[in-house]
């Protein structure tokens, strides 16, 4: 299963991506999201999942049915959109609370067994050298926080680029 | 010269973020720094608090790392008040930034530190400075231990630096701020304290493990 997260208005992906099969769980922005508010209560209240309640409180769950994490995002500043990441700031019960060392610094130790492949891609019309350069840090970053078996990091200049392209 | 902070934690209360802040204000004396204080905790930014920021000679952020970078609530504030400066044009605003994670390191702090820089930039303000502090699991518990004494020493050196570039309205290079603290100690300090969370909300360790 891979999972696939994404910020792209519905007609635009569905156009984009017309051949998503069923081994794809797809998040999409089709309804309200609450933010993560740091209280970690999906690992200290209900372990494994978040504590908030709208649709996206099983991100973790769902991504530890998978072997692949797909984001396409607009890029801001170096980074995730505000839907992704938010996304993704509710998704951390996928790892552990506990504290391990991991290339020499200290990280969270996974909750499940099975490694993930992440894959960013990031797209904007105006995307600065120094972004991109940040960008390829972060999922770097990101890859290491989930012990991730290999990550890669795609730039493009416009949606329509992605297109055509295999998840 | 007038200073905005602004919290980014979406913690309503004992954020980390507030600590380091209250730190900074107490830090700042001068007569001539009036120092206001922003919450931005809601992913939401009203039109007044985006004409006010504007005003300002310096913006200091000070906020939490979440998943290596910025957390959501403050990414879309970020996005609205950058379309707003750009909308309004470049001003001379310098901005820093304080980051902390629960991380040993306070280098993991990088990437979200450039990310705010790169909003900077992109909003027509300019960058002064980031500093990254790590260990920030432990900084409410040690919150009576004065700045720059025991673990909270180099925390002492970087904010210091920092105060006096914000005065001087100049920019400088980042600092990573790790604690004068042993990492093993932390570690298990860090690990029981989950233990001991859990069992208070009537759940065993064991459940710390749960897998759905």
């Amino acid at each position: 299963m891979k999972l696939l997260i994404h910020d792209l208005p519905k007609e635009e992906f569905t156009r984009l991506f017309p051949n998503i099969t069923k081994d794809i769980l797809v998040i999409s922005n089709n309804a309200p999201i609450q933010n993560c508010i740091g209280c970690f209560g999906c690992w200290i209240k209900t372990p494994g999942s978040c504590v908030l309640r709208d649709e996206y409180g099983n991100i973790g769950k769902l991504l530890s049915k998978c072997n692949e994490m797909h984001i396409i995002s607009e890029c801001f500043y170096g980074g995730f959109s505000d839907f992704t990441k938010n996304v993704l700031d509710r998704g951390i019960s996928f790892i552990h609370p506990y504290f391990v060392i991991r290339k020499g610094k200290m990280h969270h130790k996974l909750r499940y067994k099975d490694r993930i492949k992440l894959k960013a891609w990031f797209y904007g019309s105006d995307i600065t050298s120094e972004e991109k350069e940040t960008a390829t840090k972060l999922i770097n970053a990101n890859a290491i926080n989930f012990n991730a078996l290999e990550h890669s990091v795609s730039f493009y200049n416009s949606i329509e680029d992605m297109g055509g392209e295999s998840i | 010269m007038r200073i905005a902070f602004i919290n980014g934690s979406p913690k309503v209360k004992d954020s980390v973020s507030g600590e380091l802040l209250k730190i900074l204000k107490s830090l700042l004396t001068d007569k001539n720094a009036e120092v206001d204080t922003y919450e931005l905790y809601k992913p939401q930014i009203n039109e007044n608090v985006k004409e006010e920021l504007y005003r300002y000679d310096a913006l200091v952020f000070a906020f939490p790392l979440y998943v290596d970078g910025i957390p959501s609530n403050l990414l879309y504030c970020l996005k609205s008040l950058q379309e707003f400066f750009c909308s309004k044009g470049p001003q001379n605003i310098k901005v820093y930034g304080v980051i902390n994670c629960g991380f040993f390191e306070g280098s993991q702090n990088e990437v979200a530190i450039e990310i705010l820089r790169n909003w900077s930039t992109k909003s027509g303000l300019s960058w002064g400075q980031g500093i990254g502090v790590g260990g920030g699991g432990m900084l409410i518990s040690i919150k009576n231990i004065p700045l720059g004494h025991g673990p909270k020493k180099n925390l002492g050196n970087a904010l210091h630096k920092l105060v006096k570039n914000i005065l001087d309205y100049k920019s400088d290079n980042d600092i990573f701020v790790t604690p004068n603290f042993p990492r093993f100690l932390y570690i298990l300090g860090g690990n029981k304290g989950w233990r001991d969370q859990i069992k208070a909300n009537g759940l065993k360790v064991k459940d710390l493990f749960r897998q759905l």
